[in-house]
């Protein structure tokens, strides 16, 4: 039994090179609707499936899940277009879920935190379609200086790429928070890796906004519209209620 | 390696010639106004600055949007706007289906950003066949060897190898290079800003560096082999021949790939440039450094990192840059577009992935796919922005019928347009300038007064001037005049307390007096609040030393902190007291005799040896007779060998005062060459009596004062007042060397008030009564008071009337503060008194936190020469500099070519500064003041680390994001009769070429035939006062 789930878990969850999956199928669906459900729902899949089967998580299969989120930070670094950067830095993240498992994280919080950490690769795949209505692509570099040209846009950007990077106080913050204060007794050189990730993503995230948002203005084009915006402020708020109220007293 | 002398020198003239276009940029401490562009004025403005634009890769004039802004405000003569456009197309073929006046004119004023896009791949057919909804049939990619070519022409040649590779590769190489040579510039031409400092400074740059570099571990763990190129040569220039042979750039483009790494980081390289040649500035002769070593350090560098990727194999030499775009061209052509960011958004990530691979099949299928989409993308986005065009113009419609050739015509003509226009919307803006001034300038005579006025003053031309001068006329029997604000006397000053000097002249002048400043008191004792400041200072410099007075004393400051920041003019003036007043001073002017000159050598001497006596032979003072000093004097001076019989006195032996003798000479420098140095320099103390009468004579005559003086003349200099403002200098006086023009207001004073002097003057033919005084003041620009000074020397009978003078000078800075108010966004209200208003601007000027204390020469537009009588009932807005002059005086033109020669040349250099700031200022100016962090205690940087910023930050030329100051030339007035002005432009010749080249706007208004001469287009004008061009005149008397 533990040989098909932990390989399936490994799936959703994923672990390198399973992980490759996730990533093909989301650099393969276009539509953005359809990769939001497809973020949703990956890794609540994968948590699905590890606390239906009850298995204990080994420790060689915790440096795995941290080896394939730093592997996955490292690379997002270079990265340059926004579907695999949100995919590789979704894929980084969903790994680490494996120690909060690991750490007895109780299994509604540990939804909560895998939706949490979610919510905004949601938003980043919907604004990296809004830029691929615009300009053709959503590729770093190429059109610099959004914060001239969209304002409006490029703060949700800003705010959202903060949201993923695990700043104080979105849930990826807590979870982050949580999985490292849990490890440090028990295992002290993961937990290092995990703030290791954490400041790889910080860098990802600075290069990312440094390619879009900095810089001089270049072609006109149309910003997000008022609704548009507060909708995403909308959603964002309520992920900080969510972290403050829900996730952030367990940690 | 040794490269033989002459490549050696070849490769200094190249660097020295590759410079010329790199302007200086002067320490900061006295911030000297110039010309971006100064190293391309040879050129026509119109050329120099799209050569300009293209080298520091700034704009040179305004966006399309911000003349239409000002067309629609009225700040742009339509008329003179539709002038050049029918001049444009007069020199064109025309298109009879088209109307091509409409076309153009509706492109400036209704379509917002350039029509004509820079395309690659299209031809003017496949626009056309956008334009008529087919698309263009062949699609096929350009032949390789056509493609080869355009790689070359944009890859090779002049550019700086590592950009090129960075354009290939992504590498950053070029920011990465900034980043070393910025660090290691901050490291040499540090000015005591740093306490650990560079060893072996005084070596010079490049041998410092090397010595640094070579043990750098840092750079080692980069990858980075330093050692083995620099191994290679210790001199620069060997170094800079091995990197330019190894990186296989042709020697005929030494000189402009010189240029292009200078142009690069212009700050630095215009810091290091100005300061090699200045001879006289301490820290330049203490610390050599020439732009030889910085081109050494940075091609070091270069080859440094280049050869790292090198070993990444990418290709970084001129050589296999070239094999690259050879054997592999399609490859370089898709690298080329998508790392130097022209790529089409939709297949970037496809050809990323394509060059990753290297698959050469998959690379000539993905090449052929986006050589086909750029094309049509190409042709969509031009006909996009064509079909906006028409769809605004009346003969849109016709666009259809065009021939194949008159469409490409169509295309060349907008083309050529959109790259003139700049040049259309400069001169139709200088147009209205222009129509606004002569409309109000009267040119009929100044009227003769029959008493005389209470009060003549003299201002600096500055364009700050016009208000207060406008004001204090406006209240009473003020006359004013403008003269440049050093007021012709160039003085190299020492204040008291400081043992530097100072040049209180323009730059274009070295001065060759010495002015001391004296005490009339004894010295003083350091204050304790002074002394505190110092040690908290040295404190907060010190390695280790901060953490423990953050926790310690930390909160001294936060009370100053809530003190500035609360209630700054309260706090200030309470802070102000704790400082001791500075003591009463008076101007060492009067040359010395030689006499008294040696007397001065011979004191300080004597002190020196009883200073040493002290400390070498450990004997006390008292013991030290007037003799025995003058004997070992004259030993040490080699006249005798007195000093023997004195042994036994001081309780040493003959030999060991033998020895102390040599050290008298050797380490304290009693010696006839020393002696002979401070000989020297005393000379160059104070002036002689010819010279203090020349000066106030020329001074006076220059601005047409030579008789019907008034009780006081006023010679009023002016400086600025801000706190935490880098840029303070910036807002003094220009004329002054970027300094108070207060001294060089009371050595005029000081000079003008001596009895023989003015018996002198008077002997010439000036008329100056007994009672005229002449009383130095200083006018205050950001709070626009003006403050008398030296008034213990003033006669008793004068002081009866300085409680009138005072009220009036009092009255004109309100009204003068009221006035600027609205402009610097205060919160005001229209009925605020002129008191409240001048209470704002000493608020404003105590504010640390305000980045915006004055607006400074900022709106400069008008240069004008001639009587105040010719704008003095027009409101110029502070907008002109004004220097007065008389012609009647000046028959021989020296007085008006003197003020062609220096005031107006730097007047042109502050309106080129806020031109360029106000066009482009990230470029050419300084960007936001808000991320200025000082840099060296000589420049700013943006951030922690950029290039050192020249120019004028934004908020001294841009208000919310648009300019403040509005970009003309420098419209300049000359009121003579018209060969008088003219011969005199001629025989200045850098004013001339000015002139000639168009960088200046000149004008001659002959006020004996009351016509204006306008010279434009190579050619004199004549035009009437209301401003309408009558014709231009005969070409013979334009001649030179």
């Amino acid at each position: 039994m533990a040989y098909l789930v932990y390989p399936l878990a490994g799936l959703f969850l994923p672990l390198f090179p399973f992980s490759m999956v996730f990533n093909l199928l989301y650099t393969r669906l276009r539509n953005p609707l359809l990769r939001s459900l497809l973020i949703l729902v990956w890794p609540q899949i994968g948590l699905a499936v590890i606390f239906k089967s009850g298995l204990a998580v080994p420790t060689w299969l915790l440096l795995w899940a941290l080896l394939t989120s730093l592997l996955y930070a490292l690379r997002a670094l270079v990265l340059r277009e926004l579907g695999l950067w949100t995919s590789f830095v979704a894929t980084s993240a969903w790994a680490l879920l494996w120690i909060l498992v690991d750490n007895g994280t109780d299994t509604f919080q540990l939804k909560l935190f895998g939706l949490g950490m979610s919510v905004p690769f949601v938003l980043l795949a919907l604004l990296g379609a809004a830029l691929e209505r615009r300009f053709g692509a959503a590729y770093l570099g190429l059109y610099g200086g959004l914060a001239q040209t969209i304002p409006r846009y490029a703060g949700v950007l800003v705010v959202v790429v903060l949201a993923i990077v695990a700043t104080p106080i979105f849930p990826t913050f807590f979870a982050m928070l949580s999985m490292i204060i849990k490890t440090i007794p028990v295992a002290p050189l993961v937990a290092v890796g995990v703030g290791i990730v954490w400041l790889l993503w910080s860098w990802a995230g600075a290069r990312l906004l440094q390619g879009m948002i900095a810089g001089p203005g270049g072609v006109a084009v149309a910003d997000l519209s008022q609704t548009g915006m507060w909708l995403y402020v909308a959603v964002l708020i309520g992920l900080v209620f969510t972290a403050v109220y829900w996730l952030g007293a367990m940690s | 390696m040794s490269v033989a002398l002459g490549q050696q020198l070849k490769i200094r003239s190249m660097i020295y010639v590759a410079a010329e276009p790199v302007p200086y940029f002067w320490p900061m401490r006295a911030f000297i106004h110039h010309n971006p562009l100064h190293g391309l004025e040879d050129l026509p403005f119109q050329h120099a600055v799209e050569k300009g634009a293209k080298l520091f890769h700034g704009e040179a004039y305004l966006p399309r949007t911000v003349y239409q802004q000002y067309l629609t405000q009225g700040k742009i003569d339509p008329e003179r706007l539709t002038q050049e456009v029918d001049q444009f197309l007069a020199q064109r073929k025309n298109i009879p289906a088209l109307d091509l006046h409409d076309m153009l004119m509706t492109l400036l004023s209704k379509i917002e950003t350039p029509v004509m896009l820079p395309t690659t791949l299209i031809n003017d057919a496949d626009v056309q066949a956008e334009l008529q909804g087919s698309v263009a049939t062949d699609l096929s990619p350009p032949g390789r060897d056509q493609l080869a070519i355009h790689l070359r022409d944009s890859l090779l040649g002049q550019r700086p190898v590592y950009e090129t590779v960075d354009d290939l590769y992504g590498t950053e190489i070029g920011a990465s290079l900034d980043e070393l040579v910025i660090k290691s510039c901050l490291d040499f031409f540090d000015e005591g800003q740093s306490v650990w400092r560079m060893p072996n400074r005084e070596q010079g740059f490049f041998a410092a560096w090397r010595q640094v570099a070579m043990r750098n571990i840092r750079l080692f763990l980069r990858g980075l082999h330093i050692n083995e190129i620099l191994a290679v040569d210790d001199r620069p220039e060997g170094i800079i021949d091995y990197v330019m042979k190894t990186l296989q750039v042709p020697e005929e483009h030494w000189v402009t790939y010189f240029t292009r790494e200078l142009a690069r980081l212009h700050g630095w390289a215009g810091f290091i440039r100005w300061r090699a040649s200045a001879k006289h500035y301490h820290w330049a002769q203490r610390y050599p450094g020439d732009l030889v070593d910085y081109m050494a350090v940075r091609l070091t560098l270069a080859l440094a990192l280049l050869s790292e990727r090198g070993r990444q194999k990418v290709a970084y030499t001129s050589g296999a840059i070239d094999q690259l775009i050879q054997q592999r061209t399609q490859e370089t052509y898709l690298r080329y577009e998508l790392y130097g960011g022209t790529v089409l958004p939709a297949m970037a990530h496809q050809i990323e992935k394509t060059l990753l691979r290297g698959r050469a099949d998959k690379i000539e299928r993905v090449f052929n796919e986006y050589i086909k989409q750029k094309r049509v993308n190409e042709a969509r986005q031009q006909g996009v922005r064509l079909r906006e065009l028409l769809s605004h113009s009346a003969s849109g419609d016709s666009l259809a019928t065009l021939s194949v050739t008159d469409f490409s015509g169509l295309l060349a003509l907008l083309r050529d347009f959109e790259r003139e226009e700049g040049m259309c919307w400069l001169r139709a803006m200088e147009s209205r300038a222009i129509h606004h001034l002569l409309q109000g300038v009267s040119v009929s005579p100044p009227e003769t007064r029959e008493k005389r006025p209470f009060v003549q003053a003299l201002f600096c031309i500055d364009t700050r001037s016009e208000r207060i001068r406008r004001q204090l006329e406006g209240i009473g029997d003020y006359q004013t005049f403008g003269i440049a604000g050093f007021f012709g006397v160039p003085v190299s000053f020492m204040e008291l307390g400081k043992g530097s000097e100072t040049h209180l002249c323009p730059v274009l002048l070295t001065p060759k007096n010495v002015v001391l400043e004296m005490s009339m008191h004894g010295g003083q004792e350091v204050a304790t609040l002074s002394a505190l400041e110092k040690a908290l200072h040295a404190l907060k410099e010190s390695v280790l030393t901060p953490f423990v007075t953050v926790e310690a004393i930390g909160l001294l400051f936060g009370f100053d902190l809530v003190g500035k920041t609360i209630a700054p003019r309260a706090y200030n003036r309470w802070r102000h007291h704790l400082h001791p007043k500075k003591p009463v001073t008076r101007m060492l002017l009067d040359k010395l005799t030689r006499e008294q000159a040696d007397s001065i050598v011979r004191a300080v001497q004597r002190a020196v040896i009883v200073k040493a006596v002290e400390l070498e032979l450990a004997q006390s003072t008292e013991r030290l007779t007037d003799e025995l000093i003058r004997d070992l004097r004259e030993s040490a001076m080699g006249h005798d060998d007195s000093y023997r019989q004195h042994a036994e006195m001081l309780g040493v032996t003959e030999s060991q005062l033998g020895k102390f003798i040599q050290r008298l000479r050797e380490g304290y420098r009693i010696n006839p060459a020393f002696a002979q140095l401070q000989l020297e320099r005393l000379g160059r103390i104070g002036f002689s009596l010819d010279e203090q009468v020349r000066f106030v004579g020329q001074a006076l005559k220059s601005i047409g004062l030579t008789s019907g003086f008034s009780r006081f003349i006023l010679l009023v200099g002016h400086g600025s007042s801000s706190e935490n403002n880098p840029y303070e200098s910036a807002l003094d006086c220009g004329a002054c060397g970027g300094n108070h023009g207060l001294v060089s207001a009371r050595v005029l004073a000081q000079m003008a008030n001596k009895a023989d002097v003015r018996k002198r003057l008077n002997e010439k033919g000036f008329d100056i009564p007994d009672d005229a005084w002449f009383v130095p003041a200083l006018h205050n620009t950001t709070t626009d008071e003006i403050s008398l000074f030296d008034l213990e020397l003033m006669p008793s009978t004068h002081l009866v009337y300085l409680d009138r003078l005072r009220k009036g000078l009092t009255a004109a800075s309100r009204l003068c503060a009221q006035e600027r108010l609205p402009s610097l966004q205060i919160q005001h209200k229209p009925q605020d008194e002129p008191a409240a208003a001048q209470r704002f601007m000493q608020r404003n000027a105590l504010d640390w936190s305000q980045v915006r204390p004055e607006w400074g020469l900022s709106g400069n537009a008008y240069f004008i020469i001639g009587h105040r009588a010719l704008t003095r009932q027009l409101s110029l807005e502070g907008r002109a500099f004004l220097h007065s002059y008389d012609y009647r005086v000046d028959s021989k033109r020296r007085l008006l070519e003197n003020i062609l020669t220096g005031p107006l040349v730097v007047g042109q250099w502050i309106n080129m500064e806020h031109y360029f700031s106000a066009v482009d200022n990230e470029r050419f100016g300084s960007g936001s003041k808000v991320y200025h962090n000082v840099a060296g205690r000589f420049g700013v940087m943006t951030g922690n680390l950029s290039d050192l910023r020249t120019g004028l930050p934004a908020q001294t030329v841009h208000e919310q994001g648009l300019p403040y100051h509005q970009p003309l030339r420098l419209i300049t007035v000359i009121e003579a009769p018209f060969e008088h002005a003219r011969r005199a432009v001629e025989a200045v010749v850098a004013v001339k070429y000015l002139v000639r080249n168009g960088w200046i706007r000149l004008m001659v208004i002959d006020p004996e035939s009351a016509t204006v001469f306008i010279y434009e287009d190579g050619d004199w004008h004549k035009q009437s006062c209301a401003g309408e061009l009558s014709s231009a005149i005969p070409q013979e008397s334009c001649a030179s």
